[in-house]
């Protein structure tokens, strides 16, 4: 019984392994972003995409960072067309944050 | 205003071609003001005229545009005003190498102007004639500096009352700097500083060549550049600092234009 009282309680501190709240933090590196003006169109399409919470954009790091849900299908394909379609090219993909 | 001014999607020059496209389903609404005067050879012509500008991106290198304005000319002591011609134009985005921080591109456009101004009054607001102009802009936009470079063709055919404009051409270099890296999300300011070169052929009154018409201008013209998010002004002046017009006609005084942009 107080092995179970002790699990319940590391779970409630540590949280569900399964949390469906959980957010996932991508770093894209886009290359051709030269002004914030432009930087626009980055904004605006990966914001669109089901799933995306929020996105921030450096134009000075040349770097877009993307939240999405935990269970977003945004993979490295889906972020390539999205750049591209708003006029720049995807050079690098990286998961910052991933659910626990 | 459709032969020289250029979309904004990106940062471009103001009186001539960039070859910039907007991105894939991006809409650029620009509502704008320009005004020109010319004086010489006894005359006096002054233009003021409120546009209003449509881009939409097909695909992240190809838009179409639509344009629309509202001349208030005169000449002398006479005046008139009404709906100007109408442009509907195209553009693709044949180049693009992206760098970390630039962006090189080139570019090919073409427009159609329709004779939808009133041909009739005096002064003209519409030429009344099916015009084409097509060119080439190629450029760089880094953080810090740009530039660019663009020539133009307008093809120009009979209006009404038997005249035809002479075709034009436009060589055009742009250099401009950003003295500030601001980030995305703050106000945002770039110099540009513009050569603008033009030259017109003869016009032609039912098929014969017109002595006092066609030559060219040089101009040199400082634009500022200024946006904050999806929003954007820009403003510039054509100072003419050379010319060498056939015959007796007016000269370039000045040329100014205002733009309000905005994309989403």
């Amino acid at each position: 019984m107080m092995r179970w009282i002790l699990l319940a309680t590391m779970a409630l501190v540590l949280g569900w392994p399964g949390d469906a709240s959980a957010d996932k933090v991508y770093k894209l590196r886009v290359d051709g972003l030269a002004c914030p003006f432009c930087a626009y169109g980055v904004e605006k399409n990966l914001s669109k995409y089901e799933g995306v919470k929020d996105v921030e954009i450096s134009v000075n790091e040349g770097v877009s960072r993307v939240t999405t849900e935990d269970d977003a299908n945004f993979t490295e394909e889906v972020a390539r067309k999205l750049i591209e379609d708003a006029g720049f090219t995807l050079r690098g993909f990286e998961i910052l944050e991933a659910p626990k | 205003m459709a032969v020289v001014t250029a979309p904004a999607a990106a940062h471009g020059p103001l009186f001539s071609p960039a070859p910039e496209t907007i991105w894939k389903g991006g809409t650029e609404i620009t509502g704008g003001y320009h005004i020109e005067r010319a004086t010489g050879a006894g005359k006096e012509q002054q233009e003021h005229e409120p546009f209003l500008e449509f881009e939409y991106g097909l695909t992240a290198d190809f838009q179409i545009d639509a344009e629309i304005s509202y001349p208030f000319k005169e000449e002398d002591d006479a005046s008139a005003d009404g709906i100007g011609d109408v442009f509907l134009g195209a553009k693709y985005q044949f180049w693009k190498r992206d760098l970390p921080g630039a962006q090189y591109k080139a570019a090919g456009f073409l427009k159609v102007k329709f004779p939808t101004g009133d041909d009739d009054s005096e002064p003209r607001v519409g030429s009344g004639s099916t015009d084409v102009i097509g060119g080439l802009a190629t450029g760089y936009e880094g953080r810090r500096w740009y530039w660019f470079a663009s020539g133009v063709y307008r093809a120009n055919t009979e209006g009404g009352g038997g005249l035809e404009k002479g075709d034009r051409q436009f060589l055009n270099v742009v250099g401009g700097v950003r003295p500030l890296l601001t980030e995305y999300g703050e106000p945002d300011t770039v110099l540009m500083l513009e050569l603008n070169w033009e030259q017109a052929d003869r016009d032609r009154l039912n098929g014969a060549e017109l002595a006092g018409s066609g030559g060219w201008e040089l101009f040199l013209s400082p634009v500022l550049w200024w946006t904050y998010r999806q929003v954007a002004i820009r403003a510039g002046v054509q100072i003419p600092i050379a010319h060498n017009l056939q015959g007796s006609q007016p000269v370039s005084d000045y040329r100014g234009l205002i733009e309000f942009v905005y994309h989403f």
